[in-house]
């Protein structure tokens, strides 16, 4: 009876450690401490052995009940805590629940980008109205005076400001290097600042070609700066901005208002200059012209041009933010189409 | 444009193995920009001569023949053909299997490959002109007619852009990189440029001496318009194809040939860039009168389009009317026709920006209006008197000049610039010698002289016309011809004078990174003009509003005065596809009001503020909680973005706004935006069919950023502060901004109430009619000890009690 008790209690330990569930663990307890339990069959078969031996194996049996009832206790504690409060059967595939959704533009975004990488090297952020005169946007940018810009069919004049001398007519800025002018005549020189805006054109749109679109101008006004020193300038600012190394050329490029003048092409980010389709196969982008201020552009903001020269590049935003992300037709930037913008979160 | 190789070969000795891609890349970078470099003869790979011997009837098709073709290959080949102009011998154009054709002409290239045509084995094909893109240089009167090329010769086998005489190479240049060169808009002048990048010499025209004539009869009425006619009167002549190879170049560089008449003229403008007209002598009635037209004068184009003329137009007229439009096109009347036998040839100049005025005018852009309107300098007209009478000598050897005159009646000056050499070594960062100065520039056609100090500049007369007149543009001359890339990079110097405090600039980043990454809402551009449609929506008035002469469209002509009738737009836009969002846009808008001077006292501008809106939209079940959203981000946006906050106060309704739900925003005593949901009125002109719609609008130029952050640390409470619920019922017409102030009243009374909040707010069964029941959340806590419950009902019942007696509220507390 001593040895079928020790199996008893040997059985019951590892049946008890086995047990994964508390469900299992209750059938261990009954099938060792139930009614019909081996444990309480032994318990009953007590009388039948002589009496002298009866005290001594109550004992025992009791000691391995105890020990048997303490273990199942433990360990149903122990599976207590394991289980998950969630039904196993709960899809943990689920989808995760949305943040906020909302976000800026696109072109708001690579500003910010650029704004940054700017202020890094120290250029201040101007910022100036959309409505200027002819004589801003074109005069004291050296703007022959039949330039074709000039006439109706490139920019939009305002109605009862559309004749007259050019300070009387008013337009949507065609571009920001008016503005420029502004801020030269109110700072002193030497200067650098970058001025981010949108612009108008009066012409017909497709997918490359938008009435209002962004520019970014960025100038330096310094004595004996040569133009070297703007390659240096835009291929440290593309290469912050598109996390890599970008190549920079400048090449011939003509322009009123810059003396010389550049076409400034990036290596094509796309096929790695090796040519593709973005890149026409020539492996190289133009994205902004650039040059020296002309002389009567300095002039017109009150500076000596044979002492101040500088450098001068406006970006367009729009296909550099094309390029970032393969948009291929510019009118959606203005849109306003959620299905569009939600995708540059 | 397009440009030959052979042709730019004909006036600068490029030598026969320079390597292509090299020198695409040096025009591109000092020039124009080469957008491409075409192998002509590619186009016709696999493409060539063929020898018909026989013809043979189709077993199957009546209208097909099978014939046997010699294509130099030692086989005789079977190819099966429809072609209307079959004959024996005859050579004809045959595209070998794995060679590219154009099929009648359209679509796609197709591959050529061995086939049965109705049963019967063909080898390739038998091509008609149109197929493989010759149709301009051999037009057939039958459309079924195959291309016959017997009369060139050539020995079966032979590939077909030899035969042709087509082995080129077509260069296309970006016009838009030229626009400021009138000089390079011909052959001549980028074999100018290719001479002095790579030192060759270029080529020299002998002048046209004229023969001992009569005078020939011109009056020139503008001459700041027309600063020189030169007139030459001929006879002798007849319309007849040009020689070949005169079409071929023409056609290579993307124009049609027509007869050897106008070919000539054609082929002088693109080698020269200087546009000339031939007029049929027999129906200008007496002499060539250069003068404006009368208004309403009528001309009808070469291209059978009626013009009522205007003053600011000049003509080509002869004394009984206009004959052509001065430096656009030549009139139908007086055009070359099939019996044209004399002709008066005009090589003129006329004043750029008259011509493309007079081209815009009539949307009537022509391969001259583009040469004239860069401004093309007058001593070009030799060139192509020269070039223009070699060629009608050699075509017509029995012409006779009749009459010619030269009527130069305003000179160009040729401009003269004095460069400072210490100047240009400062631009450039480097020394360049003067020996290759002088070199790069003579050869450009500048005439150089030194002094120790100074450089003396002749501009040529082809560079004088606008182009070149400044030091600045001598350095861009030297730098470019040096090479842009040969200059070594050189670091930004810079002081450091302070930081960069810009708050102004900064505070609108914030307020947008505050509505689209803390409020969730998406950033959205709409253009400046509005449409009719949303202004009489939203706006309903367009008094103070500004207008743009040549619109976008016609229903677009106002700019905007607010930013919400475009948000409102994007909302009806958007309506489609979402059920709720949220948009806002910052951008400026525009008053016909307050003309002031900023920045020069000559120039006075309008009222132009830069403004922040937003747009809610959402079922209009939730049309409260859509205005609760809305007006939380507007009352915690000084908070997150550190500057002044505002205040709302009802002053005036705006137009679009419910007559119910509507604030006005404040900052200090000065209004600063409205906030308020759009009325079922201006929503439905609106066409917004489904969704309620809140809208703000701020102007961000008021707004006043803090310097620094002022957030202010307080202590952690150290004694516990317990939050106390009451409900009261009021009358509906108190408002929680009423409870509020009043509770709080308790708190300036030092009691023990630390701040008043907002819990819930019902109507309906349980209470009476015109009440409302409020839950107010008090919290209430001491800084010095923990309250006991005596203490912290006592104070929520001083709260109760002034509650009860200045707004009338009911308790339901015992």
């Amino acid at each position: 009876m001593k040895e079928k008790l020790l199996q008893i209690l040997a059985d019951g330990e590892a049946a008890i450690l086995a047990a994964k569930t508390e469900a299992e663990l209750q059938e261990v307890k009954v099938a060792l401490l139930g009614k019909q339990g081996t444990l309480t069959g032994l318990l009953k078969e007590l009388p039948k052995l002589p009496p002298e031996l009866r005290p001594e194996m109550g004992k025992a049996v009791n000691e391995v009940k105890g020990k048997l009832s303490t273990l199942i206790d433990e360990r149903r504690e122990e599976l207590k805590l394991k289980a998950s409060e969630v039904p196993a059967d709960f899809d943990f595939t689920l989808p995760g629940k949305m943040p906020m959704t909302g976000g800026l533009h696109p072109i708001t975004q690579m500003r910010y980008d650029l704004d940054d990488a700017f202020r890094s090297m120290g250029f201040e952020i101007f910022q100036e109205d959309d409505i200027t005169s002819e004589y801003y946007a074109f005069d004291k940018l050296n703007f022959p005076p039949n330039h074709p810009a000039r006439e109706s069919m490139d920019t939009y004049w305002i109605e009862g400001h559309d004749t007259g001398k050019a300070e009387d007519k008013l337009c949507l800025r065609p571009h920001l290097t008016g503005g420029s002018v502004r801020y030269m005549q109110t700072h002193k020189a030497p200067y650098r600042f970058v001025y981010p805006g949108r612009v108008y054109r009066n012409e017909t749109t497709d997918a490359r070609h938008e009435r209002a679109f962004f520019q970014y101008e960025a100038l330096i006004v310094d004595k004996d700066f040569t133009f070297t020193a703007g390659k240096v300038m835009i291929k440290s600012i593309l290469s912050k901005v598109f996390g890599k190394d970008v190549p920079v050329r400048m090449r011939a490029g003509f322009f009123p208002f810059v003396e010389p003048g550049f076409e400034i092409d990036m290596g094509c980010l796309v096929c790695g200059g090796k040519g593709c389709s973005v890149c026409k196969h020539v492996g190289w982008i133009e994205i902004m012209p650039g040059g020296t201020p002309h002389p009567n552009v300095l002039r017109a903001a009150g500076l000596d041009p044979d002492e101040y020269t500088g450098f001068y590049v406006n970006i367009g935003l729009d296909r550099l933010v094309m390029m970032r992300y393969g948009v291929d037709d510019v009118r959606l930037f203005h849109s306003t189409d959620l299905r569009f913008l939600e995708q540059f979160h | 444009m397009k440009l030959s190789l052979n042709w730019i070969r004909d006036y600068v000795a490029i030598p026969e193995d320079f390597d292509l891609k090299q020198l695409a890349f040096d025009l591109t970078m000092s020039t124009v920009e080469v957008e491409g470099v075409e192998e002509l003869a590619r186009r016709f790979d696999g493409i060539v001569v063929g020898k018909i011997l026989e013809v043979n009837p189709h077993p199957n098709a009546d209208k097909l023949r099978v014939c046997k073709v010699d294509t130099g290959d030692g086989t005789l080949h079977d190819i099966v053909c429809g072609g209307s102009n079959l004959e024996v011998d005859q050579l004809v154009v045959v595209a070998c299997p794995g060679s590219f054709v154009r099929w009648h002409g359209e679509g796609d290239l197709v591959e050529i490959k061995n086939t049965k045509l109705r049963g019967v084995a063909s080898y390739g094909m038998i091509c008609a002109a149109v197929e493989v893109g010759l149709h301009d240089l051999f037009p057939t009167e039958d459309d079924h007619g195959i291309m016959d090329i017997t009369s060139f010769g050539a020995a079966p086998g032979t590939p077909l852009a030899k035969a042709l005489d087509l082995d080129d190479v077509i260069l296309e240049i970006d016009n838009k990189s030229m626009t400021n060169r009138p000089d390079l808009w011909g052959h001549y002048g980028i074999a100018r440029e290719i001479s002095a990048l790579y030192d060759l010499p270029l080529k020299i025209f002998e002048p046209y001496i004229p023969e001992a004539v009569e005078a020939f009869p011109i009056e020139i009425e503008d001459a700041d318009r027309c600063p020189r006619y030169i007139g030459v009167k001929m006879e002798g002549l007849s319309v007849k194809p040009s020689p070949f190879e005169m079409q071929t170049r023409i056609w290579r560089v993307g124009m049609r040939p027509i007869n050897a008449l106008v070919d000539v003229t054609n082929y002088v403008m693109l080698a020269l860039g200087q546009p000339t007209h031939a007029f049929d002598a027999d129906n200008i009635s007496d002499k060539i009168i250069v003068r404006r037209a009368k208004a309403g004068e009528e001309l009808q184009l070469l291209n059978d389009k009626k013009l009522a003329l205007s003053e600011d137009d000049l003509v080509i007229a002869d004394s009984e009317g206009a004959v052509a439009l001065a430096g656009v096109m030549g009139g139908v009347k007086d055009s070359i026709h099939d019996t044209t036998e004399s002709v008066i040839l005009e090589v003129a100049n006329f004043e750029s920006t008259g011509v493309r005025r007079t081209a815009l005018r009539y949307d009537n852009r022509t391969e001259a209006s583009s040469r004239y309107e860069k401004a093309v300098d007058p001593e070009r007209c030799d060139l192509a008197l020269s070039m223009t009478m070699e060629f009608f000598k050699a075509l017509y050897p029995d012409m006779k000049v009749t009459a010619f005159a030269d009527s130069y009646v305003k000179k160009l000056t040729k401009k003269e610039i004095d460069v400072e050499l210490s100047w240009l070594d400062r631009r450039l960062g480097k020394r360049i010698p003067n020996e290759e100065v002088s070199k790069k520039l003579g050869l450009l056609g500048f005439e150089v002289s030194f002094t120790d100090t100074h450089m003396h500049i002749v501009v040529p007369t082809w560079r004088s016309t606008g182009d070149v007149g400044i030091k600045a543009d001598i350095m861009e001359e030297v730098a470019r011809m040096y090479g842009y890339e040969n200059f070594e990079p050189t670091p930004i110097v810079t002081s450091f004078e302070g930081t960069i405090n810009q708050l102004d600039i900064d505070l609108v980043r914030k307020i947008k990174e505050y509505l689209a990454i803390r409020c969730g809402m998406q950033e959205i551009f709409t253009y400046p003009w509005m449409s009719d449609e949303f202004v009489a929506a939203i706006l309903q008035s367009t008094e103070g509003v500004l207008k743009l002469s040549t619109p976008p469209s016609p229903t677009e002509s106002y700019i905007r005065s607010s930013l919400l009738p475009n948000l409102c737009r994007a909302v009806v836009k958007n309506e489609r596809y979402y059920t709720e969002f949220s948009i806002f846009e910052e951008a400026q808008i525009f008053r016909n009001e307050n003309y002031q001077s900023k920045y020069d006292e000559k120039e006075l501008l309008p009222t132009q503020e830069r403004h922040i809106a937003g747009a809610f939209a959402a079922p209009s079940d939730k049309m409260k909680d859509l205005y609760l959203t809305a007006k939380g981000v507007i009352e915690n946006m000084s908070r997150f973005t550190h500057m002044e906050g505002f205040t709302f106060k009802r002053e005036e309704k705006p137009v679009w706004a419910d007559e119910t739900v509507w604030l006005n925003i404040y900052l200090g005593d000065t209004k600063i935006g409205d906030l308020a949901l759009l009325s079922k009125k201006a929503s439905l002109a609106s066409g917004i069919k489904n969704l309620a719609t809140v809208l703000f609008e701020i102007n961000t130029d008021a707004l006043k950023p803090f310097k620094s952050r002022t957030n202010v640390f307080s202590h952690l409470a150290e004694y516990p502060t317990i939050e106390y619920d009451v409900s009261l019922l009021f009358d509906t017409d108190i408002k929680w901004e009423q409870i509020r102030a009043t509770a709080l009243k308790k708190k300036n009374n030092q009691s023990y109430l630390k701040d008043v909040a907002f819990v819930d707010e019902y109507k309906g069964a349980q209470v009476p009619a015109g009440k409302k029941s409020v839950t107010v959340r008090l919290t209430i806590g001491a800084n010095d000890k923990t309250l006991t419950s005596g203490e912290i009902e006592s104070c929520a019942n001083g709260v109760v009690k002034i509650l009860v007696k200045e707004l009338k509220a009911e308790s339901r507390m015992k």
